[in-house]
């Protein structure tokens, strides 16, 4: 069926280094940042491998005391800070001036700037690593052994993590401007707010929490990196200072940073499963609220990480924790219904995307245990943890970052990637995280804390450890078809045309890849399927 | 022309199929092999405080629920990804369905009706976890520092900083530990002098930070029956290189042979004074006599891994605690791991000189009581 | 069907001028609302303003945790000598004043007038730099006095620095309105550097009252 497709210019993805460092295009520059998100997806997970080598069998064979906790220290802060988020903002950076059917972001020099911010604060963090020792006080940073230069051995790499993550957060802080400004400016004409694709909801609520909190993540290692360099007493307890504060002001960014961590995946789940669905997404405008209050919501739960401490409220925050199940559940069922009575098609953004539909339901559920707080304490800080935090990040966002990479692939580069190696990666993949973390809820439950690099034989912990390393090596292992799969489909995959996938929204009225400025002209817009509308007109829906 | 996506035939589900089988394969054998382990791995360990029992039956609460709501939806999606899979060559839209209000209604009230229903039964749980009994029978401060915790026995009503009755400062251990009276309410203060630690007792199902400038405090009130037995428990706030190795035990007894012990206690804190600041009491091994070796403890580290002396000749280990408010001592073992000795251990910063020796000729290893697994070293004595 | 029109919006100003409001100042896209760089402008401050607000939460807390509050020390008692940081608020205050008589002026296309005012008000932000770093200069205690000084000294310095960057922002304006680039149709970057001045002044405000009144 016609499109209103367009011929790429000639060399338009063909054109060397010094285009690449220099682009403002904002494809490019998401491109850019979907490969560096892997790239330190790669070293987040190598980190990670050296963790469960460690943990495999109880006894100090490779790393102990002051190297494990720089592993799992830079683990957690690359994978964070380093992939996942960016790697979303990546996915929007490409897809949402599409799909809004603008020419490009608002500020495209102040996006180039974003993500050349980022390569570099990983640089930072990772400078540790060779000046005496990288951060080794915990992704969170507590005070105050994140404060002390002597004891507890954080040396230099500390401050170098501080250095890293500010750069790292003033990004995110550009980035989510850019992203509202576009959102709100650019829309093309027809495209109302209600007629947006989810995905451009979510990203529209993840910059608003990146713009309101990751300031506040900016102070806190401000005043700590005052507290470690200038003689400053935050956080000192001896001499004034409050240790809890660190906590408090830390986590009032870092909840909300879950969902930025997130709600772009859920956006993504939920451009894929209409598409392979043939129907449209259930509920729509139940999403955007249920979107907007968990943006809201996530705002107000941040002591829920603190419930052992014996210093919050606990009644209100646990409260809070657990409305913000309700949109949540709201969310998991009106995906569950728009595959209900469809027809669907297994193609691998499908396998990945009903992947994320039931290892997110997992880490709801298990996350909402520790909303009821004295059930907390028996789990915080316990392998239990561990579990949720992977079931909603690595269940979720992961198999959603996967299933973004296999449909937008071809858009991005005008192929198909191979669908025999896809599902190969999913299988291996899904058993692997199952096997890595599932046994963590036992565990956690069995009494086994968080961040120990070794643990006593006769705990019982012996034979879940060693099944969760097995796991983590058979992920480790999932991503060979994945990267065979990119290589060889750049190349040699099936020529992709504007809308292999016969979907619904306006990146894919485009050619495969678009040209520079996106569009040459536009569908009409009627709803928030412009591209179905177009292709059905005149059929009665 | 854009290709419709499934033209060929479904591999996807021919995989998924393997896999549902694969899985379904597996945790049956498993249920079958190891039935109630497997569902008992699902539950904290069986409580051992009258607190714990409370969190047991919320967690058993939501336990319940979070499973008939995880198998519902969970079935919900495995089959409506099985049911509605396009036929091949089908070609026709199903219905456009673009959503249905009541279902909204009623998957927004529901769950919002339970979970105000789990906030309120862990709300009463938490008040009943978190009350302070008015009399408690025991009075303890644990102190939590870098990396060891030990055990401050407190008069009745005594402010968290008054002078203890005795301290227990071996964490583990017939002689260490905390012990406690089983059936008895014991109210404990949480201290630390350095940074943020976390008292955990897996059986216990219970965990409360250890927080510097802050005094936590609760109750734990031991079930009659855990007389005569141990409980382990260990850091859970990382702390810096040495939180794994920060482990404790909690003894219960039967509430005489408590009383046998806590007078034991007391009698022996009047009896030996605590160490002057330096100079203080001779180890075992006689009074310091010979040529010295300096050995200094700092960051809970020795300064030096090896050292060595002459065989058959007594001699002095001239040792520096510097590590302030954490207790050292300097052992000696034998190739055979036998104690041939065994320095009392005292805080710092203070100095003491051990008289040690004769030891015969041959390789020893000297290590720190306290913290053997970082404080470790060789001595050579020939 | 009809086609849809190819234009497309990106903010490109290719919108005649009879469309265009000049009293408002600020509608430069053919569809109305504020321009894409003022709304990021807008943005930004918002950011800002969170990290303040972290600022100022590590304030209140440490204030409520720390007795006495003063701690002893007549240094610490900027509740007794409020006069020189008066000082320093009344300038600037007048600042803020003279960079809004600046954008009125670009406004009405009054050239002369907005580059005097911007002028003026670079001056007053440079003056109340200098008047700050004489304040910590004499004020008796340092950033590692106790919790006290490092408040003091983390709140004010990183508004200094706020200061400091409007100082340049505004500089840069100063520069680029003296070689003729604003007019009153387009001027979007005074009225967004003149936000973010006043939203450095406000911050001010809430410091002085803070540190000195309350």
């Amino acid at each position: 069926m016609a499109t209103t497709a367009l011929t790429p210019a000639a060399s338009a993805y063909r054109s060397g280094l010094y285009e690449w460092l220099t682009t403002t295009d904002h494809k490019k520059i998401g491109i850019l940042y979907v490969v560096n998100s892997f790239i330190f997806f790669f070293l987040g997970g190598i980190l990670a491998l050296g963790i469960r080598t460690e943990l495999a069998i109880p006894g100090v064979q490779f790393v102990d005391g002051e190297v494990y906790n720089q592993l799992f220290t830079m683990h957690g802060t690359t994978m964070i800070f380093l992939f996942i988020i960016p790697m979303l903002v990546g996915f929007g950076n490409y897809v949402v001036p599409l799909q809004i059917g603008a020419p490009d972001m608002a500020f495209p020099r102040i996006n180039a700037l974003s993500f050349w911010m980022l390569p570099l604060g990983g640089i930072l963090l990772f400078l540790g690593f060779i000046t005496g020792g990288a951060a080794s006080a915990g992704w969170t940073s507590y005070a105050p052994l994140s404060e002390d230069r002597t004891l507890a051995s954080v040396g230099s790499g500390q401050d170098l993590w501080i250095m890293g993550l500010t750069l790292i957060g003033t990004s995110s802080i550009l980035g989510g401007i850019n992203f509202l400004v576009t959102i709100f400016k650019m829309r093309a004409p027809g495209l109302t707010l209600f007629r947006m694709p989810i995905l451009v909801w979510t990203v529209l609520v993840t910059s608003i929490l990146q713009v309101l909190a990751t300031p506040v993540l900016t102070s806190a290692l401000i005043m700590l990196f005052i507290d470690r360099n200038y003689g400053g007493h935050f956080f000192d307890p001896a001499t004034g200072g409050t240790a809890i504060l660190w906590q408090n002001i830390f986590w009032f960014y870092s909840h909300p940073a879950v969902y930025i961590m997130v709600l772009p995946a859920m956006g993504m789940i939920s451009e894929i499963l209409p598409v392979f669905s043939r129907k449209p997404l259930f509920g729509y405008k139940a999403f955007v609220f249920a979107t907007a209050g968990i943006g809201a919501l996530g705002f107000s739960v941040w002591a829920h990480h603190m419930f052992t401490t014996g210093l919050v409220f606990l009644p209100f925050f646990s409260l809070m924790t657990f409305l913000i199940a309700v949109p949540t559940g709201v969310k998991m069922f009106n995906w569950i219904f728009t595959l209900w009575r469809g027809k669907l098609t297994f193609s691998t953004p499908l396998l990945f995307a009903v992947g994320f539909l039931s290892m997110f339901l997992l880490g709801g559920i298990n996350g909402a245990f520790s909303a009821a707080v004295p059930v907390d304490f028996a789990l915080q800080d316990t392998y239990w943890v561990v579990a949720h935090l992977h079931y909603v990040l690595f269940g979720g966002s992961v198999f959603g970052v996967f299933a973004g990479v296999y449909y937008w692939f071809p858009k991005m580069t005008g192929r198909m990637l191979d669908e025999g190696l896809g599902k190969l990666q999913f299988v291996m993949i899904f058993i692997g995280f199952n096997l890595t973390f599932f046994p963590m809820h036992q565990l956690g439950l069995a009494g086994m804390p968080r961040r120990i690099a070794d643990y006593a034989s006769n705990a019982g912990w012996n034979d879940l450890n060693l099944a969760a390393t097995i796991g983590g090596f058979l992920i480790a292992a999932s991503m060979i078809p994945f990267l065979w799969n990119v290589f060889i489909s750049r190349r040699n995959g099936k020529i992709a045309g504007d809308d292999p996938w016969q979907a619904n929204t306006l990146e894919w009225a485009t050619s495969s890849p678009p040209p520079p400025y996106n569009f040459d002209h536009l569908p009409e817009i009627r709803s928030e399927r412009p591209l179905f509308d177009l292709r059905h007109r005149g059929t009665g829906h | 022309m854009s290709s419709s996506p499934g033209t060929r035939p479904s591999s996807g589900s021919i995989i998924a199929w393997i896999v549902a089988i694969a899985v379904l394969v597996g945790l049956g054998a498993l249920l079958i092999l190891n039935g109630p382990q497997v569902v008992a791995s699902f539950f904290p360990p069986e409580p051992k405080t009258a607190q714990g029992h409370a969190i047991l039956d919320l967690y058993t609460i939501v336990f319940a629920i979070a499973a008939a709501i995880f198998f519902l939806v969970e079935g919900l999606i495995v089959w409506t990804v099985l049911r509605y899979r396009r036929k091949p060559g089908d070609d026709e839209l199903p219905p456009q369905t673009h959503g249905h209000n009541l279902a909204e209604v009623i998957w927004t009230v529901v769950p919002t009706i339970i979970v105000f229903f789990l906030f309120f039964v862990s709300w009463q749980t938490l008040n009943n976890v978190e009350a302070h009994a008015p009399k408690p029978d025991l009075l303890v401060k644990a102190v939590a520092g870098q990396f060891q915790w030990s055990f401050q026995y407190l008069p009745a009503d005594a402010p968290p900083d008054a002078k203890p009755l005795f301290t227990v400062t071996a964490p583990v251990g017939p002689d260490g530990g905390l012990t406690l009276p089983a059936g008895k309410t014991t109210h404990l203060y949480l201290s630390s002098p350095d940074v943020i630690h976390a008292f955990y007792v897996p059986q216990f199902l219970f965990k409360r930070d250890v927080i510097p400038g802050v005094v936590n405090q609760f109750d734990l009130t031991l079930d009659a029956s855990d007389a005569g037995q141990t409980f382990r428990g260990q850091c859970a706030e990382l702390c810096g290189t040495g939180h794994r190795i920060m482990l404790f035990e909690v003894h219960a007894l039967a509430p005489t042979e408590f009383d046998t012990w806590y007078q034991g206690k007391l009698t022996e804190a009047a009896a030996s004074p605590t160490p002057a600041p330096s100079g203080g009491a001779p180890a075992s091994g006689g009074p310091p006599a010979g040529p010295a070796l300096d050995l200094v403890a700092q960051n809970v580290k020795f300064d030096k891994s090896d050292l060595s002396t002459a065989a058959d000749a007594p001699f002095t280990i001239h040792f520096d605690n510097r590590d302030a408010g954490i207790n050292h001592d300097v052992d000696i073992l034998d190739a055979g791991g036998a104690k041939v000795f065994d320095g009392k251990d005292f805080p710092g910063p203070a100095v003491q000189d051990y008289g040690a020796g004769p030891l015969k000729a041959g390789t020893y290893k000297f290590e720190c009581s306290i913290h053997p697994a970082l404080m470790f070293g060789t001595l050579t004595v020939q | 069907m009809t086609a849809p029109s190819g234009a497309l919006t990106t903010g490109d100003p290719g919108h005649s001028v009879a469309e265009h409001n000049p009293v408002a100042g600020l509608a430069h896209d053919s569809r109305g609302g504020i321009s894409n760089p003022i709304l990021g402008m807008l943005l930004f401050i918002c950011s800002e303003v969170m990290f303040f607000s972290g600022l100022f939460a590590a304030y209140f807390n440490v204030r409520a945790t720390t007795t006495p509050w003063p701690p002893p020390g007549e240094h610490f008692n900027l509740h007794a000598e409020p006069w020189y940081a008066l000082g320093l608020t009344i300038v600037l205050v007048i600042s803020s004043f003279t960079c809004q008589f600046a954008v009125w002026a670009i406004r009405r296309g009054d050239r002369t007038g907005f580059i005097r005012n911007i002028s003026v008000t670079v001056v007053l932000g440079i003056v109340f730099l200098l008047g700050q770093i004489y304040d910590y200069s004499t004020i008796g205690f340092g950033l590692s006095d106790g919790t006290f000084g490092t408040t003091f000294y983390t709140l004010t310095g990183f508004h200094g620095a706020h200061v400091f960057g409007g100082v340049i922002m505004l500089s840069v304006i100063l520069y680029r309105g003296m070689a003729g680039q604003f007019s009153a149709q387009h001027h979007d970057a005074v009225e967004a550097a003149s936000l973010y001045w006043h939203f450095v002044d406000v911050v001010w405000i809430a410091l002085f009252s803070t540190l000195y009144i309350l």
